[in-house]
């Protein structure tokens, strides 16, 4: 007898290997980490839309986004030596040093005036009529698509905590739920989004 | 990793995996599931594959960035020395995943730690941070000071990091090393001035002390300025001053703040 059961989207079959694993990244990291500036000068190419993507979406301001993406850039050259591919990709320990960063520099700013918590605010790509995007459109429509095949309360915990840069108790405050609930919405909604984009790790 | 979670126990921490990936967990929770990581690999194993995934998100959002990073970014790796490999996995990686992502403003006085070769990786965290934000910043205004004796200062035992907010936006942090009698101070973020105006630093007297003494410590651009000399108690304060600077500040202070001891 066939089981059936509620499937989740699949896969998209090309994901893996145009953004999965990035051997040329890492192999760059690693003669960014013998002191190649030419090397990082690719490095650069490659990582600098995103990090200043993510800084910017979180920070908002664009001032300060470039700051924090000028000193996580500059950390990628400075710490190169301290990438571990086995442990990820070379995208991934990027980004999270950028992402953190902006986080830490949101909180820091806010740690004498609680964070108005009234509104969830507008998590819509930074000025996204005004600054060029340019991430892959493949990149964002494959984002997209596995955000949608989440549930709205999946969607917008991942939403506040990654793209508004809010701990999961001001999500959780914002969106009205229990703690738990939404520990257990991230946690979830974030392994559907690996399942389908494919991630492996 | 895919085992349904019940209400107690490890699978309390096993279920921050998401928030964890996502930089969703403040402070002291952060730290225990840090800890946590360490003897729990089927967490970490999560966490990687969590991460791989929210670095998608964040490729999503890819935005080309002003041209004067790229040349500003290329300039100061060729100031900025390199670290070395590590040879011990485990200190590595906690001293470039942990320490290094943690601006130096949020760190407070190291060697709390009896873990010496962590607490030294903190510290020459701290001190190399520093560098790189004057660095980064140094071809841009010159430098007021070598930048040994800033990351002298903030790669001190002593050092202490406390950072506040400005009434008009923006933070300044400051580090003092009261073993060097000297404080580093840097701003982010304050609002931009007509070009006829700079940021002045002052060291002042202590609060409740009249008239109130202020000695000059330089004009604040874009990167740290060094304040020596200080005493306990003394505060530090900034003006708006006309470009060049005054000897004496002319305008109430955008934020005054008593130098932690």
């Amino acid at each position: 007898m066939r089981r059936t059961e509620i499937r989740q989207l699949p896969p998209d079959p090309g994901a893996a290997e145009d953004t999965g694993r990035d051997p040329d990244l890492a192999n760059l990291l690693a003669r960014v980490a013998c002191g190649d500036h030419q090397a990082f000068e690719q490095v650069y190419g490659e990582l600098a839309g995103p990090v200043y993507g993510v800084v910017r979406q979180v920070l908002r301001d664009p001032a300060q986004s470039e700051e924090i993406a000028q000193e996580v850039l500059l950390e990628i050259w400075r710490t190169a030596s301290r990438f571990d591919p086995a442990r990820g990709s070379a995208a991934a320990w990027s980004l999270t040093i950028a992402h953190r960063r902006a986080v830490d520099r949101v909180r820091s700013e806010n740690a004498g005036s609680r964070r108005e918590l009234k509104a969830a605010p507008d998590l819509s790509a930074a000025d996204e009529d005004v600054v060029e995007v340019v991430a892959g459109r493949l990149d964002q429509q494959r984002v997209r698509r596995c955000l949608g095949g989440l549930t709205d309360l999946q969607r917008e915990s991942i939403k506040l905590a990654y793209y508004g840069g809010y701990s999961y108790p001001e999500v959780a405050q914002l969106l009205g739920v229990a703690l738990g609930t939404v520990k257990t919405r991230i946690r979830d909604g974030m392994i559907r989004m690996r399942d389908c984009l494919g991630v492996d790790w | 990793m895919k085992t349904p979670h019940r209400s107690a126990g490890p699978d309390d921490l096993h279920v921050l995996t998401g928030s964890y990936a996502l930089d969703a967990l403040a402070g002291p929770e952060r730290d225990a599931f840090e800890r946590h990581l360490e003897h729990c690999a089927s967490c970490d194993a999560e966490v990687r594959g969590l991460r791989e995934a929210a670095a998608r998100l964040a490729m999503a959002r890819a935005v080309e960035p002003p041209d004067r990073m790229r040349r500003r970014v290329l300039a100061a790796t060729y100031r900025t020395r390199q670290l070395p490999p590590a040879l011990d996995d485990r200190l590595s990686r906690r001293a470039s995943i942990v320490r290094l992502v943690l601006p130096a403003g949020r760190r407070t006085a190291p060697a709390r730690h009896p873990h010496l070769p962590r607490a030294i990786a903190a510290v020459v965290a701290a001190a190399a941070a520093a560098a790189i934000a004057f660095g980064v910043v140094s071809q841009v205004t010159a430098p007021p000071r070598p930048p040994a004796a800033i990351s002298s200062v903030l790669g001190a035992r002593d050092a202490q990091t406390e950072t506040m907010r400005t009434a008009g936006g923006g933070t300044v942090t400051v580090t003092v090393s009261w073993d060097q009698r000297e404080a580093v101070v840097t701003t982010a973020g304050l609002s931009s001035l007509p070009s006829a105006r700079v940021y002045q630093l002052w060291v002042m007297s202590p609060a409740g002390i009249s008239p109130v003494q202020a000695r000059s410590a330089g004009l604040l651009r874009s990167g740290p300025v060094l304040a020596s000399a200080i005493r306990p108690g003394d505060r530090i304060g900034i003006t708006v001053e006309p470009a060049g600077g005054t000897a004496q500040p002319t305008t109430k202070p955008v934020v005054t703040m008593t130098l932690p001891v």
